[in-house]
């Protein structure tokens, strides 16, 4: 008893409100699921340690919170020589590292030096650097950088711009098991505190950032290992701010007083992806992939099966939308539309006529059709990720519309890993997957190229980044083409037309951009800023706009003092007092006893 | 004399005993080191390709990342290597971390053993303490009760009994507020080694803690009542009674000693298991341990990391055996002799 009272008057221990934070200081604490992985920026990889980054470095471009277009962070301004191969960067002067030191162009060209030069350093940032030749600062004020080809990326360079005077000292060999948790500097709007290894990340405001003082004194990362004690937390107020909600939970939290929902747009989207011919990159075919799904007359007759409000509807309860092409909606200018008369409209009559049309009868009766020589019947393998519910539901309807059709799949559920290896190897016809999509679109394009199928080496066949084994020299050609257009309308001319192209062939269907469901404490915080506007996410974007613009709400600023108003202390000295009772009790029955006897 | 004693040493069967266990306690460890190494190979997937999918990475640099982690070796070098390098102590760099995982591993282990071990204690004493209580008073008001309450706590899932106490203690229902936090061991802005932090982790560790006592008493209840009742009807109880010992005494130094032997074997047993944590548990209540670390590197799947984990809840296994089997040799003379 004595002890239960004593655990009990813990409660009633100071910090038993929800905020936990000495006096004064105004905590931002953001829920996440996923630890971050390593605050060394040539090592972490998760996009929690991305947002992380964003807040303890700043990077040469920025992404405008209104559409992502280009806007200036550490480079005040930029022109391109006439040959379009030569960039000048004016640096913002009288920036300071986090110890006081000035950050001048130096440390930009030490930076993108040290990726060039490096390997470890080439995993994260190798992509940005390869087209660039040569990199210098011929002054503190000015970055020039050469490329090999014109290069519209130049704007979009994801680099976190480091500190020479500390990095120098950390050779290559060092740098792969750096942590960089100690005493870290930086030049970002917050910077790191302290970090606790599947706990939290603490980050205290720079209050002298160049982009303005942050309205926040700290921003805390609270690692959660379940969703559901993250949501509970929120309520509770434990945390301000939870995201990639579940529908169901969101919903819930809809109508809580003192929380605010955003299902924001997100850059996701998820297929219905075919192997159109598994091979290397070389031609040389690979696998086991159905010879029927190399006919595109059948994967346009299977996206006339695929109903994907129904998918939005019922398997993300609403919260995202049909999709077209492989750049998100929310890239305004990049994204696909095909026009009247040219989308494959969910129609199962006009799939079923498709296929006859295109010789796939059903001769034999079974209600599953055959190859055109009437031989192999069209029964698929449709792969589904374990890992996610959204996947393995959207296959359920999946197929069942093929069935409709005469189609039969066989739906195999397996681990995303394992999913990887199979898919590399072509050893599958069919399998639902997502990708996330940046601001520029020449990666997701890449994924389509025929140089990005799997690759020998060593004997064995690796995995490259195309999962549909699609290879179209037309497209090849564009992809080329819009890697060294730098004019932006032109450029999004380009991608529009490879991603019709995309959609016409069909080896992708995609179904679904989805959307991040977000939530935060709106009566202790105020001020979050969307990107895009007004639709987007608030948090966890290109950027760290609502970071640095939050603030708590005027009105309930002075009446807000957490603490519920519930009198723990009397509880806990009143339960202290009946345990201390008890013991005391139980003492003197004991005496009484002993004397007894 | 040293040449004298050593022709006159004939080890006692009780040495040779000792010897042997110590023997059979480092084979199975010697098994275990080479049995992780091509079981976790096993896995699907590629912790290079795993650890790049997704991002902006070239397939040359994913081949060089294969090729830093080993992985391009023939695999009986790789094995060689491996046992090697853990012969002397060197567990490796960990894929995903990128740290030592000696490093990684000892960040995890304190709460882990705080958790685990403090619950593990409380469990033991109060199942013993209902154990012995309901035997000794069998079918009376209290044997009923804390039979059906411990064996209602042992049915439940570990898991969903979590959750509750998470929303019953840590939200709040009603206007009952919430009391402890909803996870993690400590709050950021707090000096572990100071009072406040000492009080802040405790309030932290409560609601896990508890989780996992009342979910492991009725084990130790359950066998401690069955053992104990078994004694109750020996002759030498009666013998002592009629000496006209008290009936506490006759408990305490007679039926309670003889009746421990067989929780002794369990405490043991779950001894072994404290350092590989309670996942279930650990993610309730996102307690930074162990049992998660193990799950999170087989998603990679990160070899050094899983071999490492691996072998330290091996080895815990191994040597709580290894001290349960010496220790029942020393509480139980029958042991020694038979």
């Amino acid at each position: 008893m004595g002890v239960l009272a004593a655990l009990l008057a813990l409660t009633a221990a100071p910090g038993v409100t929800a905020q936990e934070q000495p006096a004064g200081k105004l905590t931002f604490t953001v829920g996440i699921v996923n630890d971050v992985d390593s605050l060394n920026p040539f090592i972490g990889i998760l996009a929690e340690t991305y947002e992380v980054w964003a807040l303890m470095y700043d990077y040469l471009v920025g992404y405008s919170q209104k559409d992502f277009s280009p806007v200036p962070q550490l480079a005040e301004s930029w022109e391109v020589s006439d040959d379009e191969l030569t960039w000048t960067y004016k640096i913002r002067q009288g920036v300071k590292w986090s110890d006081g030191q000035p950050l001048t162009a130096k440390d930009a060209a030490y930076t993108f030096n040290r990726i060039m030069k490096g390997t470890f350093e080439q995993t994260n940032y190798g992509n940005y650097v390869g087209n660039i030749e040569k990199v210098t600062a011929p002054d503190d004020a000015t970055l020039v950088m050469t490329t090999k080809e014109p290069s519209p990326t130049m704007l979009r360079l994801a680099v976190p711009i480091l500190p020479e005077h500390i990095w120098k000292d950390i050779d290559e060999k060092e740098v792969s098991t750096f942590d960089n948790e100690k005493n870290a500097v930086g030049s970002g709007p917050f910077k790191l505190e302290e970090r606790s290894t599947g706990q939290f990340v603490r980050l205290s405001a720079n209050k002298s950032y160049w982009g303005g003082a942050p309205k926040i004194d700290e921003v805390v990362y609270r690692v959660f290992n379940n969703a559901d004690a993250q949501l509970q937390a929120l309520k509770k107020g434990e945390i301000d701010f939870a995201d990639q909600l579940d529908p169901a939970p969101f919903n819930s939290i809809k109508d809580t007083p003192g929380i605010a929902t955003v299902p924001g747009k997100y850059s996701g989207f998820n297929e219905l992806a075919f192997n159109t011919g598994a091979a290397l990159d070389t031609g040389e075919p690979i696998g086991d992939g159905h010879p029927a799904l190399k006919d595109k007359r059948l994967r346009q007759a299977i996206a006339h099966a695929i109903d994907k409000q129904a998918l939005v509807d019922k398997v993300l309860g609403g919260y995202g939308s049909a999709a077209t092409g492989i750049i998100p909606a929310l890239y305004a200018n990049l994204t696909y539309q095909p026009a009247d008369g040219e989308a494959f409209n969910f129609d199962l009559a006009e799939a079923n006529r498709l296929l006859d049309e295109a010789g796939y009868k059903d001769s034999n009766g079974d209600k599953v059709r055959e190859m055109p020589d009437g031989g192999r019947p069209l029964r698929f393998r449709l792969f589904a990720r374990q890992e996610s519910n959204t996947s393995q539901q959207s296959v359920q309807f999946m197929q069942g519309w093929l069935r409709d059709i005469g189609i039969a799949t066989e739906v195999k559920v397996v681990e995303e890993n394992r999913l990887t290896e199979i898919i590399g190897q072509g050893e599958f016809d069919m399998f639902e997957w997502g990708w996330v999509v940046e601001p520029d679109p020449d990666y997701q394009l890449s994924t389509f190229t025929c140089g990005s199928r799997s690759y020998k080496s060593g004997g064995d066949v690796l995995a490259n980044l195309s999962d549909s084994f699609y290879c179209n020299p037309e497209y090849d050609k564009l992809y080329e083409q819009q890697k060294v257009t730098i004019d932006p309308a032109k450029r999004a001319e380009i991608v529009k037309q490879m991603q019709k192209m995309l959609y016409d062939d069909a080896p992708y269907v995609v179904t679904f951009y989805y959307d991040d469901p977000q939530a935060y404490r709106s009566d202790r915080f105020t001020g979050f800023q969307p990107q895009p506007d007004p639709d987007g996410v608030v948090l966890f974007q290109y950027g760290t706009y609502s970071y640095r613009n939050i603030s708590t709400p005027q009105a309930t600023a002075a009446a807000d003092d957490g603490g519920g108003g519930v009198p723990i202390v009397p509880i806990a000295v009143g339960v202290a007092v009946v345990g201390a009772a008890g013991v005391l009790i139980a003492l003197r029955r004991r005496a009484t006893r002993d004397e007894r006897e | 004399m040293a040449a004298i004693s050593a022709r006159t040493f004939r080890p006692s069967a009780g040495q040779r005993r000792v010897a042997a266990k110590l023997l059979g306690a480092l084979l199975s460890l010697a098994f275990v080191l080479v049995f992780n190494f091509f079981l976790f190979r096993v896995l699907p997937g590629d912790p290079a390709k795993n650890l790049t999918r997704n991002r902006l990475v070239p397939a040359e640099q994913v081949q060089v990342l294969r090729e830093s982690f080993g992985l391009g070796k023939p695999l009986h070098e790789q094995f060689a290597t491996y046992v090697k390098d853990t012969l002397s102590g060197d567990l490796g760099i960990s894929y995903k971390f990128r740290r030592p995982v000696s490093e990684v591993i000892g960040e995890r282990i304190w709460p882990t053993v705080l958790l685990l071990g403090l619950s593990t204690l409380l469990s033991t004493a109060i199942g013993l303490w209902i154990g012995i209580r309901g035997a000794w008073k069998r079918n009376s008001v209290f044997d009923r009760v804390s039979l059906g309450a411990s064996l209602t706590l042992y049915a439940m899932p570990e898991f969903w009994l979590g959750i509750i106490l998470l929303i019953a203690f840590g939200v709040g229902v009603g206007s009952f507020p919430g009391l402890f936090p909803t996870g993690g061991l400590s709050s950021p802005n707090t000096q572990l080694a100071s009072m406040g932090g000492i009080v802040d982790v405790a309030r932290h560790l409560f609601l896990p803690c508890l989780t996992l006592t009342l979910a492991y008493i009725a084990e130790y209840a359950l066998v401690m009542r069955s053992s104990l009742l078994d004694e109750l009807g020996e002759d030498y109880l009666t013998t002592a009674r009629a000496k006209g010992l008290r009936d506490a005494l006759v408990l305490r130094r007679h039926a309670v000693p003889n009746a421990l032997l067989p929780t002794t074997t369990l405490i043991f047993l779950n001894l072994g298991f404290v350092v590989s944590g309670a996942i279930t548990i650990e993610t309730v209540y996102s307690w930074p341990g162990l049992g998660l670390l193990s799950y999170e590197a087989l998603r990679t799947p990160d070899y050094p990391l899983l071999q490492g984990v691996f072998l330290l809840f091996s080895a815990a296994v191994i040597i709580a055996n290894l001290l349960a089997d010496l220790l029942y040799a020393y509480l139980d003379p029958r042991v020694r002799t038979g």
